[in-house]
């Protein structure tokens, strides 16, 4: 298993086609890991470009974290990352809390980053968004396993539910993410994604809860086209061919 | 660390190695409760979760090398064959790859 020490901490990161002459750096959400492009979309990419996956702090197989879940945190962990790979420039995907993390890094190091891929980036203000930090409880975890194997056909099974709720456990109320993305709720309303210049794709689901985000940040970022695609917030499980090609065709556009 | 070997092996050698892959990714206080077979489903039976499937999957790699693209293997299913993955197909595929 890949792993390589960014700024003191173990991160566990996978790299595809390390040849291809252009990279692309795909960043995962929250309580999710990069198992989420590994399996479909990252192998598409990977005929025509170098694909960065990598595991957020206390995510996956990367070394937990108490504290450092804001946005300005997460893209320093970020930048660090492509410094030890020596990757100059990418093109960037995020996907929910990991489309955020993008939204920044296009934001702070603009030199960096060449195409960017919003998918379902949520508005942290949203009081679905921040509902779901703030109304944890096991009870919350067994609700949203039982909705979101409806969607995905994958039922939990006793040993993952008890991983999964230990790595929510531990997020919630050992580390300092609840506060850290508190802090970040007024993101949607900063100045500083309208300086986007970016070609940016927005990718939402017909019926995301988010979709709405979607339009919002479409009509603020200047060079960006935002493709609605079957599915609500789950799309890049629901629908991995439909999105691993739309961003196919968006990064190799000239 | 497994090295890469070009050995060809017998389907009862691979699903032993299958199952050393697994004993080293979930532990094995879990695999001891579980009687695992080529029939063994990864996600329903050996309920594996898909970060669990990457270690498994990087396994793999790591040990057939070029001989095999595992990864571009599961790219082409989609997700009721992930789903429904059991070890006795991964098995014929390491073996029609060594023939």
């Amino acid at each position: 298993m890949p792993v390589i020490t960014v700024s003191g901490k173990s991160v566990h990161i996978q790299e595809l086609n390390k040849g291809a002459a252009e990279t692309i750096v795909l960043v995962h959400g929250m309580f999710s890991n990069l198992s989420v492009y590994y399996f479909n979309i990252a192998p598409l990419l990977a005929t025509k470009y170098h694909v960065v996956l990598y595991d957020l702090k206390s995510h996956g197989m990367s070394e937990k974290a108490l504290e450092g879940y804001d946005l300005e945190s997460m893209t320093n962990d970020l930048f660090a990352l492509m410094e030890i790979l020596n990757i100059k420039q990418a093109h960037l995907g995020g996907y929910s809390f990991g489309g955020l993390i993008a939204l920044k890094m296009a934001i702070r190091f603009p030199e960096r980053i060449n195409k960017l891929a919003i998918i379902e980036a949520p508005d942290p203000n949203d009081d679905k968004t921040r509902g779901i930090i703030d109304e944890y409880s096991r009870e919350f975890l067994e609700h949203y396993v039982e909705n979101f194997t409806d969607t995905t056909k994958v039922k939990m099974g006793k040993r993952q539910m008890e991983r999964n709720h230990r790595m929510y456990e531990y997020l919630f109320y050992q580390t300092s993410i609840k506060t850290d993305m508190e802090l970040e709720k007024d993101f949607f309303g900063s100045p500083a994604i309208a300086t986007i210049k970016q070609a940016t794709l927005l990718l939402y689901g017909t019926d995301s809860n988010c979709l709405n985000a979607g339009k919002y940040l479409d009509g603020l970022i200047e060079n960006a086209s935002l493709i609605a695609v079957l599915g609500d917030h789950n799309i890049p499980i629901q629908q991995p061919l439909v999105i691993a090609e739309t961003l196919l065709n968006f990064f190799q556009e000239t | 660390m497994d090295s890469i070997t070009t050995k060809k092996l017998s389907s009862e050698e691979i699903f032993d190695l299958m199952k050393k892959f697994i004993t080293e990714v979930i532990g094995e206080e879990f695999v001891e409760e579980m009687d695992i077979t080529p029939e063994s489903s990864f996600t329903k039976d050996l309920e594996m979760d898909s970060i669990e499937i990457v270690s498994f999957s990087e396994k793999i790699k790591a040990h057939f090398g070029e001989q095999i693209d595992f990864t571009g293997w599961l790219s082409s299913m989609d997700l009721d064959q992930l789903i429904n993955l059991n070890l006795g197909m991964i098995i014929s595929y390491i073996e029609e790859c060594q023939s």
